[in-house]
């Protein structure tokens, strides 16, 4: 170490948000139950910096989690937030529940590619379609992490997953583009490699007010990565593809894989099969808010109009 | 007083409602402000009332996506400090048993009104009872918990004991059911509105309570009873620090002493069986024959035991108000010296005759009378009251 000089520092430098993360700031150190390389980390250290950097009111951010490995994001999470747990799927609906009763609350939702578009799908539109004001993060890994490597309606054309050990032969579902057929008002797509995009992103949702879906691509390396190679994506040049079996390599290819939405406008579906089109898609702030016309109905039930 | 207070309750008097409606109106009178559902015969009623009624108060009504909505919301909103309840019949109910557990396991209080209706299936006379819910209500989901469920019998009931259930669920912290029935959602009866400080007085309030250290139920370890604190409410300092998550321990804390937490979950409610166990007697004093009904039943059972009376048979009714949960103890003294018992129930199974041949002596006779989308004629009661007095 010595020999590289005073420049590089000699111990593991401290990460300054984990004593406001909730493992941390019960045990004092880095927790988590992640794999190691697993994207859920960052956004877990993201989310709890956006909260502090911003001093969010814990009481006016409830956090409504669905099922998934990103469920454990809890023990990295701002110790402060209020958090609760829900069914799989479900926390669209637990979300607008919560919403409606004290309008005050703006619900962020922690859901997965598939809880959100496979078993709670149908909340997942309808939340979108009644601009229902709550800020909806969809960490799609392209696999079911949490059960073991099973395929996701968002797994990508060819890849393999243990229920899909030749080839997925599906179509995947598209969360932007579901989202943009269904009325979201703040659409945008990032990647666990872009955190300072995904922070600019997530500090727009939490300011607009509307249903507002970001969809963070993060890796799953124990399941996805084992599993596939990373000419996932780069089909059209058919290459031999490597392996992608560090935290690293996922990363590489995640980066390699996405293609920004301008650039993205003068390529074909053929060109675009199995990359990730990132960027903001949609920012509408003309409609009008669920809970706020919902509340002019209360002024006419009332006759107060 | 505000304009929405005014609205909220009914001025004191007589009305003609239907069943649906008298629910609806004994929820509103309860405090109710949140109502998530997707119509179903034939609990439609209910959910179309309470979108006029509902905002009238400043509360919400909401037509979900689907039953896996409206429950989740109804569970997403008794949680931010509303009451809530959902409507729905046996094919929702299927659909909710997964939230029902979750919520119950939470300890997070909400009203389930069950309009039941013709089962299996999605299909066929929708519009005729069955009381086939009140098995699966029984264990409604996954894990282990205890329920209350609540059979009313006429109009006035369901406007009462509407407001029961809220009392229930605000108390005991755990899913309260009311067993309705497809005649009964739909008849039309006379239903007495008391005065609104008559009703307030009846109505226990969703407040945040002194102490703010207690979140979950616990068993007091010097007197052995069980504590349940108020429900916690998010976007208020009375909130677990953790995730609501499961299992926990009376602070919210993760725990794998799942025996103990599943222990406090049955025994918070059984413990206090004396004071959820409504029941009511029937010219039960010097009774040989006794017939235990609950809901629909117990209208005819009534009618049938004044015509055996008059014919000499000592005759009476002892009806389950609350049916789960079950009062063993009760029904034991109730049927411990009688010759007969007659179960008339608006199913096959026989849910509650199941229950009573576990507490009866193995020599007394017990005769089920079933039926399944038509409910009992008097003399269909009587008949067997004649058959067994001979
Ligand atoms: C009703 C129900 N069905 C199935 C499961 C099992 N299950 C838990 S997580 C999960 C998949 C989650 O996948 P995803 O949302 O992509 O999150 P990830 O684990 O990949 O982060 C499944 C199928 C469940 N908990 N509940
Ligand atoms: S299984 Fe995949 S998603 Fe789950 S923690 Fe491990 S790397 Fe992350």
């Amino acid at each position: 170490m010595s020999d590289l000089g005073p420049r590089y520092p000699t111990e593991k430098p401290v990460q300054p948000y984990i004593q406001y993360s909730y493992g941390g700031y019960l045990y004092g150190k880095y927790n988590s139950l992640f794999c190691a390389g697993c994207g859920y980390g960052i956004i877990g250290h993201l989310f709890t910096r956006m909260f502090e950097d911003e001093k969010l009111d814990p009481k006016l951010y409830p956090l409504i989690i669905g099922v998934g490995c990103y469920t454990q994001i809890v023990t990295l999470a701002h110790y402060k937030a209020q958090k609760i747990t829900t069914l799989h799927g479900r926390a669209p609906a637990v979300a607008t529940g919560v919403k409606m009763a004290n309008p005050n609350l703006k619900p962020i939702v922690f859901t997965g590619d598939g809880d959100c578009l496979g078993i709670g799908g149908n909340h997942f539109i309808h939340i979108c379609r009644r601009n229902v004001d709550c800020t909806i993060l969809i960490f799609n890994n392209s696999i079911y992490g949490m059960t073991g490597g099973q395929s996701a309606p968002t797994t990508l054309y060819g890849a393999k997953s243990t229920t899909t050990p030749y080839k997925v032969f599906e179509e995947r579902s598209d969360a932007v583009k579901l989202a943009l057929a269904a009325g979201a008002t703040y659409i945008a797509r990032t990647t666990v490699a872009h955190p300072r995009t995904f922070l600019k992103y997530f500090k727009k949702a939490l300011n607009h007010k509307g249903t507002s879906v970001i969809e963070v691509i993060t890796p799953c390396l124990t399941y996805f990565g084992s599993k596939n190679l990373d000419n996932l994506g780069a089909e059209n040049l058919g290459l031999p593809g490597n392996k992608m079996d560090t935290g690293g390599k996922m990363i590489e290819w995640i980066k390699r894989n996405t293609i920004r939405k301008n650039q993205a406008k003068f390529m074909d579906d053929n060109e675009l099969l199995n990359r990730y089109v990132i960027g903001e898609f949609r920012y509408d702030t003309s409609k009008p808010e669920y809970s706020e016309v919902y509340a002019k109905i209360q002024k006419v039930a009332m006759g107060d109009d | 007083m505000s304009d929405k207070d005014t609205k909220r309750y009914l001025p004191e008097g007589k009305y003609i409602m239907m069943g649906n409606v008298a629910m609806a109106e004994g929820a509103l009178a309860a405090g109710l402000n949140f109502f998530g559902g997707y119509p179903i015969t034939p609990s439609t009623e209910v959910i179309e009332h309470l979108a006029k009624r509902l905002p009238e108060v400043g509360g919400t009504c909401l037509q979900m996506e689907d039953e896996l909505a409206s429950i989740n919301a109804v569970m997403g909103a008794s949680l931010a400090g509303a009451k809530a309840m959902t409507a729905t019949s046996g094919p929702g109910l299927s659909l909710m048993v997964e939230t029902i557990s979750m919520a119950a396991n939470l300890e997070i209080p909400f009203v389930f009104c069950d309009v039941q209706r013709v089962g299996p299936g999605s299909h066929g006379p929708v519009t005729a009872p069955h009381h086939n819910d009140i098995g699966l209500v029984r264990f409604a989901g996954h894990g282990e918990f205890q329920v209350i469920a609540l059979a009313p019998m006429n109009c006035q009931e369901l406007f009462d004991l509407t407001i029961t259930a809220f009392n229930f669920a605000e108390t005991y912290r755990c899913p309260v059911f009311i067993l309705s029935d497809a005649y009964l959602g739909h008849i039309h009866e006379p239903v007495y509105v008391p005065s609104k400080e008559e009703v307030i007085k009846r109505v226990i309030m969703r407040e945040l309570p002194q102490d703010y250290s207690k979140i979950y139920s616990y068993k007091d370890n010097d007197t052995g009873a069980y504590v349940i604190p108020k429900p916690p409410i998010i976007g208020t300092d009375y909130y677990p620090p953790t995730a609501l998550q499961l299992p926990h321990t009376t602070q919210g804390l993760p725990t794998s002493n799942i025996l103990s937490f599943m222990e406090i979950l049955i025994e918070k409610v059984k413990s206090n069986i004396d004071k959820i166990s409504l029941t009511e007697e029937y010219r039960l004093e010097d009774a040989d024959i006794v017939i235990i009904a609950y809901g629909l039943p117990v209208r005819a059972s009534y009618r049938a035991v004044d015509e055996a009376r008059d014919m000499g048979i000592k005759v009476g009714v002892f009806r389950l108000i609350t049916v789960w949960p079950f009062p063993d103890e009760k029904v034991r003294e109730v049927v411990e010296n009688c010759k007969a018992i007659i179960i008339p129930e608006l199913n096959y199974t026989g849910f509650i005759a199941e229950q009573v041949e576990r507490v009866k002596k193995p020599e007394t006779p017990m005769t089920k009378i079933p039926k399944v989308g038509v409910f009992h004629h008097p003399d269909d009661i009587l008949n067997v009251i004649k058959e067994v007095s001979k």
